[in-house]
């Protein structure tokens, strides 16, 4: 299926009386790396879930080039990888990343690069089970990139993971998005945001604050604060 | 279709792989060795001492059957895996995806739910098949000891048990998919088991509509396969309850759908099982595999009941709890539902247990009405029935037949050898299989 940008929009969904996401749009490009950025609690987790199918949502319509994307058909358009998971703990890791190959119909040829890239080669025979959170957190990325679909929703790419690991992977992904792929993912470390991310997504309280290029978000700040900044931080303060 | 059929194949080899690494299963097949070798054991001696082992009186011969002196005991072992052991291996392996997080991952796949727990389910299956080498092995000593064996029986009881843990296994699912945790599964699961067993007991003391619904639960099911009868209507009731189970647990498992949705879905689910369960309650088709026929009247007998076409009713004024009804039921009611569609039997008394009721006027009668013509007898045995229906309908009874008659396999054979096959070198080659496969896996 060639991906063409994904709008999204009204997706609202509720915990008993808890809101946790409201009226949620904003729209997903081909190719790019979008930041959902946002504090503990804001609904980023949420938001993933409910796009991927994998939550129930109240509200929320998914478009492609004007059409609705039904529910059956997200499966082959986004893969969502979750946070504080360890799938398959009894099977070793080079098993789990055949399984993604096999099971998935994964990108073979991005299996050796992930593999190098991630220091995946002297964990290949541990079992995931006994892997520490940052080890796992690689694994994971790997099955993630491994994926076919053309979306990849990556729930805290970088928890877990040192600064030398943190700046290795975001180049790694940047590269990944240069080859076609769109990614989509949950940062709340605003720093680490701004070095891999090509346009944001702010969302706190379950809202979304604004959206676009760092540029786009620092101007809608400005004409919400009367405060210019470059900084993502700044601005992410400004407007939440 | 190719992708989806490898797609499946890689579930199937992930499915077997978490089944290997899960101390759950090694456990199962582990004590299923000594399960079965106590019952065995106990069984053969038994046999044997009947048979005149040891210069006591042979019993008569018609008693010896393999299939209730052997078979049942042996394979009774495997009811006792089946509801303590089995579904802990199964809501282990559905739990265990839900619990590690990779239930989210695994159901991005387009495959739908039920078939991914069926994939589950196939696997649980064979694992249940390798534990079952224990009673083979015991067919297997058997045979070596020089007994008979009749393979319909055989197979009969084995299906009889697989089936009893086909439902397990949707059961486990089921409850798995349910709750949120593991441990909530298994108290669910044996809220279930105690609740059937609570069922059995109800049926024992009140009769009635108890007594029908207790003939379908496992533990009434896998009697009756013990004893060699195969009722259509059982299979089909055990079937359309385990693709229930498995169905129910794959509406749950889609993480992705509204809980209302899925409560909906539930519930038109078991309308529909309803449905189908009480349309299963009419078909009577049975078949009595056992070599000494115990579930049929000799050919004869049948042949001669079979001429009559109008209904035949039978009112028995005894006691649930009564041991002559328990032996009208054993010995011909249940024989008669077999061959006579127009069988109408009417159970009357005050009481369950029927102490009380002895002095009660009719109390302890059975009443045969055919064609408005009206018998009554006292005898609960198969040919006391037999001759009551035979003068109420005006048949003469047919003439015994020699050839018909089972002469029994006794076998005065201690069980050698068992001992140290089931108790020493089972365990220990069960326990060295699992640390080889495991390791191989990792």
């Amino acid at each position: 299926m060639v991906f063409e940008g994904l709008k999204v929009s009204s997706f609202s969904k509720r915990f008993g009386r808890f809101q946790a996401l409201e009226n949620v749009g904003f729209e997903l490009r081909p190719g790019e790396v979008l930041g959902l950025i946002g504090p503990n609690g804001a609904g980023k987790t949420t938001l993933f879930e409910c796009l991927a199918g994998v939550l129930p949502c109240d509200a929320g319509r998914i478009e492609m080039r004007g059409r609705q994307v039904q529910e059956s058909e997200r499966f082959s358009l986004l893969f969502y990888l979750p946070d504080g998971t360890a799938p398959w703990p009894s099977q070793s890791v080079q098993w789990a990343l055949d399984f993604t190959i096999g099971f998935f119909s994964g990108r073979h040829e991005v299996r050796e690069q992930a593999v190098a890239q991630l220091g995946l080669q002297p964990l290949l025979h541990q079992p995931l089970g006994t892997l520490s959170k940052g080890q796992r957190k690689r694994v994971l990325l790997a099955i993630g990139l491994m994926t076919p679909q053309p979306v990849l929703l990556a729930d805290e790419p970088f928890d877990g993971l040192d600064l030398h690991q943190t700046r290795e992977v975001a180049s790694m992904l940047r590269a990944h998005a240069a080859r076609g792929r769109t990614l989509f993912l949950s940062i709340h470390q605003i720093s680490d945001a701004g070095r891999v991310c090509d346009r944001f997504v702010l969302l706190s309280c379950g809202r979304v604050c604004g959206e676009g290029t760092l540029e786009e978000v620092s101007a809608l700040a400005a004409a919400r604060t009367g405060a210019q900044s470059a900084d993502l931080e700044e601005v992410f303060l400004a407007l939440t | 279709m190719l992708s989806r059929r490898s797609a499946m194949w890689w579930l199937f080899k992930k499915e077997w792989r978490e089944l290997a690494a899960s101390r759950a299963w090694w456990v199962l097949v582990v004590a299923m060795g000594p399960l079965v070798g106590v019952s065995f054991i106990s069984a053969v001696r038994t046999y044997a001492e009947a048979s005149g082992l040891h210069g006591t009186t042979a019993g008569v011969g018609e008693a010896f059957s393999p299939l209730v002196g052997i078979w049942a005991p042996t394979f009774s072992s495997c009811e006792l895996a089946a509801a303590f052991l089995l579904p802990f291996v199964g809501i282990r392996l559905v739990s265990g995806d839900r619990q590690s997080g990779a239930l989210k991952l695994e159901m991005q796949h387009s495959l739908s739910a039920f078939s991914r727990l069926a994939v589950k389910a196939v696997v649980l299956l064979i694992g249940w098949l390798v534990a079952f080498v224990a009673p083979l092995t015991a067919v297997l000593l058997w045979k070596s000891y020089g007994g008979t064996i009749y393979a319909p029986e055989l197979v009969t009881i084995a299906g009889g048990h697989t089936l009893n843990a086909g439902l397990t296994i949707a059961l486990a699912a089921a409850t798995a998919s349910l709750a949120e945790h593991p441990s909530t599964a298994a108290i669910l699961t044996l809220s279930v088991t105690v609740g059937t067993w609570i069922i059995n007991f109800i049926a024992d003391v009140q009769g009635g509509i108890w007594e029908r619904v207790a003939g379908y639960t496992p533990t009434a099911m896998v009697a009756e396969f013990q004893h060699g009868l195969i009722r259509v209507d059982v299979v089909l009731i055990a079937t359309t309850l385990i693709l229930t189970g498995l169905s129910l647990a794959a509406i749950w498992l889609r993480l992705g759908k509204g809980i209302r949705r899925r409560v909906y879905e539930s519930i038109m689910l078991g309308a529909g099982a309803a449905a189908i369960i009480l349309a299963c309650t009419w078909v009577t088709r049975s078949l009595d595999t056992s070599e000494n026929r115990m579930n049929s009247f000799p050919e004869s007998d049948e042949a001669a009941l079979r001429q009559i076409r109008e209904p035949l009713r039978i009112v028995v004024h005894l006691a649930p709890e009564d041991p002559r009804r328990l032996d009208l039921d054993r010995q011909a009611i249940s024989k008669l539902r077999r061959i006579m569609p127009n069988l109408n039997v009417e159970y009357i008394s005050s009481t369950s247990i029927g102490l009380f009721e002895q002095t009660s006027e009719n109390y302890g009668e059975i009443w045969y009405e055919l064609k408005g013509r009206k018998e009554m007898s006292r005898v609960t045995t198969a040919e006391g029935a037999l001759e009551g229906i035979y003068s109420v309908a005006g048949l003469a009874p047919p003439r015994e037949n020699d050839n018909e008659i089972f002469r029994g396999h006794p076998l005065a054979v201690p069980p050698n050898g068992a001992a140290p096959i089931f108790y020493v070198v089972w365990p220990a080659l069960t326990v060295g299989l699992g640390i080889f496969l495991r390791r191989r896996l990792a």
